[in-house]
């Protein structure tokens, strides 16, 4: 099967390690996504599956071949570089075919694979043109095509659509998503764009600092997130965070802050917490605008409510930090006008352990 | 509502005047190519003064000696002044064309100019290749320096070292062909040996510092087309063949239209240097043919009209490059 499997994979250079031991297994045409921020290794683990980058420790196998001293070619892999990595004095049939040129396919196999990548990626009216006569998208397309002519076992995309405007970008995602299904290649993607990761992965790897925080399906790690690292990186606008205390009260635990409360659910995990300092973990889109009159409230100090035609943000602040809250503004405008605070139900309030910033046991949340 | 492109509604202005006025206004707006000129001159001081050099190393050296050079038309005479000396029309041209002295060395500098481009032009683009293929820091830096180090030598230096290497006695060449059985040659006395040493000296002391453009070239090709390469398969010399050389062709024409347009101007001082009258059948070029007229014969106007020629030339060999490499490369100087 063509998948990919790393085993406590690390990088160092010289003294300073980069990488700390990752373990992962790709299934075969799966698309996994890794994310997290600048710098926490993702790029560096991408590379090393290329075989651009050195493997310091650890066991890399693609297809169930060994390959930590496999030169890149011989990997079977093709790479989607961030900068598209066109040659500028080729044209796009020309860069399309440079792989298969290159391993001295035959003149009527390199036509013809060319003419079918250009009907899929829509470049065939292109085909002549050098890249400086491209827009992004189009350059995107081409590095797409010059990695799927090859019809490799995998497909590595290291922050492709990074140098695109927003729309195109949306647009290049789609298109990304609709030739996964389409080629059903098993596909490793790297962005730090955690909408991109959301959208496009069968399965989300959250890296931070060189190693994996927590790997799952988007709606799993949106949540179930492990931590607050995770919590806070998934999701547009990020998850809130409030620090309280544990309580007990009249229907279970509740988390305490700043003379306020918020019903926590009964699990042991929460129950026997009491007296521990969390943080709790609400995302914007769980809570439900409420007026001073709701006995259930949870004060805020509104700032601002942009409206978003369907949706608004409120901006408010929570113990002097940014609290955010994204709601439906259909049928709900007139309390907006009004809004003092939230409510929210007790299941959807993520409780994170404040010293370890681990969630605590128990708290799973259905999709 | 009227159909008439005119219509603006009662007395008021029509179309046709408001885009009028318009234009107007913007035209009144925008300032003149001279204001502008001024305005950024004002605003800019800095880089004009900065400029100030360059130009009036342009209109002493290059510029004012043009004045001078209607005396290729002219029979100049030096109590007379450029001035007063009676037109003679293309007269000069007619005794250079007329004169084999003037032909030989015409047919030599377009030789020599020639040899210095097939074999010249190339070198320094592959010794940035192999320069940029050297992994080791330490060794690329040092076979770097000994390369470069002979364009910082004097060329009256380079001739000494030149002359000494192929002396018939104690010359290192002759030594080792010595070693070898053969007899010693007289290099620098034979016309057929003349053009293959001052085209290798030529070679030798410029070709490292040239290969500096290439190798600035060459860093700015981005890594990300050899990453994706490596991926493909592509082995060292495929990549240098794919994409360094193509990568960094545009700067290779620039260069190479620069190097045609100096085609003729081979190096004076070298050839001064190394000739003698036993090889000036095969060393003597257009500018050591103007050098004696001028200079020591004291024919001024002629030797004016071979310069003249020589820039016409060049000027003419520049433009058609320029031209061919536009049309073919996409790459030009201007």
């Amino acid at each position: 099967m063509s998948g990919v499997r790393l085993e406590g994979i690390v990088k160092a250079y010289g003294a300073v390690q980069v990488v700390h031991g990752i373990d992962l297994e790709v299934q075969e045409k799966e698309f996994v996504v890794l994310v997290g921020p600048s710098g926490c290794g993702k790029s560096t683990t991408l590379r090393m599956i290329a075989g651009l980058e050195e493997i310091s420790d650890g066991d890399l196998t693609i297809d169930d071949r060994h390959v930590n001293r496999v030169a890149p070619k011989d990997r079977d892999v093709a790479m989607v570089f961030q900068n598209y990595a066109l040659y500028p004095h080729l044209n796009v049939a020309d860069n399309i075919a440079f792989g298969l040129r290159i391993r001295k396919e035959s003149k009527e196999t390199i036509a013809s694979s060319v003419e079918e990548v250009g009907g899929i990626l829509g470049l065939t009216p292109y085909l002549e043109r050098r890249p400086a006569d491209l827009s992004g998208g189009q350059r995107q397309r081409v590095a797409m095509g010059r990695a799927i002519v090859r019809r490799p076992k995998v497909f590595l995309f290291d922050e492709p659509l990074s140098n695109l405007d927003a729309k195109l970008r949306t647009q290049m995602r789609a298109e990304i998503k609709r030739l996964h299904k389409r080629l059903g290649v098993t596909s490793i993607y790297v962005t730090h764009d955690q909408v991109e990761a959301m959208t496009l992965a069968d399965r989300i790897v959250v890296m931070h600092d060189g190693r994996i925080e927590q790997i799952g399906s988007p709606m799993d790690l949106f949540l179930n997130p492990k931590n607050t690292f995770v919590a806070g990186f998934l999701g547009s606008p990020p998850m809130n965070m409030v620090k309280a205390t544990i309580a007990a009260g009249d229907q279970g635990p509740v988390a305490e802050f700043d003379g306020q409360r918020v019903q926590l659910q009964q699990i042991p995990a929460l129950t026997n917490a009491v007296g521990l300092e969390v943080i709790l973990g609400i995302r914007p889109e769980f809570v439900s605008v409420a007026d001073q009159n709701d006995p259930n409230l949870v004060g805020l100090d509104i700032d601002l409510v942009e409206t978003l035609g369907s949706e608004a943000l409120i901006h408010a602040s929570l113990q002097g930090e940014p609290f955010v809250i994204r709601t439906d503004t259909v049928g709900q405008m007139h309390i907006l006008d009004g809004i003092k605070g939230f409510t929210i139900e007790p299941n959807l309030v993520k409780v994170f352990d404040a010293k370890t910033g681990e969630a605590l046991p128990g708290q799973v949340l259905e999709q | 509502m009227s159909n008439d492109p005119n219509f603006t509604g009662a007395g008021g202005p029509t179309t046709e005047e408001l885009v009028f006025d318009a234009k107007e206004a913007q035209r009144r707006r925008k300032p003149s190519t001279m204001q502008r000129v001024g305005d950024h001159m004002k605003r800019e001081w800095q880089l004009y003064v900065m400029l100030v050099p360059t130009i009036l190393w342009l209109v002493i050296f290059l510029y004012k000696p043009m004045y001078g050079l209607q005396i290729a038309f002219k029979d100049y005479s030096i109590f007379r002044g450029v001035a007063n000396s009676p037109w003679i029309g293309l007269e000069h041209f007619q005794t250079l064309f007329g004169n084999d002295q003037f032909i030989r060395a015409l047919r030599n500098t377009i030789i020599i100019s020639f040899y210095g481009l097939i074999f010249g032009f190339p070198m320094p683009i592959l010794l940035a290749l192999m320069f940029n293929e050297i992994l080791k820091q330490t060794f690329k830096k040092t076979a770097q320096t000994i390369v470069y180090l002979p364009h910082f030598v004097s060329s009256v230096i380079i001739a000494g070292i030149v002359i000494t290497a192929f002396s018939p006695s104690a010359g290192i060449v002759n030594t080792f062909l010595g070693a070898l059985g053969v007899d010693p040659i007289y290099f620098l006395t034979k016309p057929e040996w003349f053009r293959p040493i001052f085209v290798g000296t030529g070679i030798w002391q410029e070709a490292g510092f040239q290969s500096i453009v290439y190798l600035a070239a060459i860093a700015g090709v981005s890594p990300t087309l050899y990453e994706s390469a490596v991926v493909d398969g592509a082995s060292r010399w495929q990549m240098m063949w794919k994409i360094t050389l193509p990568s960094i062709l545009p700067t290779i024409i620039i260069m190479l239209i620069i190097r045609i347009g100096n085609m003729l101007e081979v190096s004076f001082e070298m050839i001064i240097l190394l000739y003698q009258p036993a090889t000036y059948e095969t060393a003597d070029v257009v500018n050591t043919f103007i050098y004696r007229q001028g200079i020591q014969g004291g024919q001024y106007d002629l030797a004016a009209a071979a310069g003249l020629f020589n820039a016409v030339v060049a000027f003419v060999l520049v433009m058609t490059a320029n031209a061919i490499s536009k049309r073919y490369s996409r790459t030009s100087l201007w």
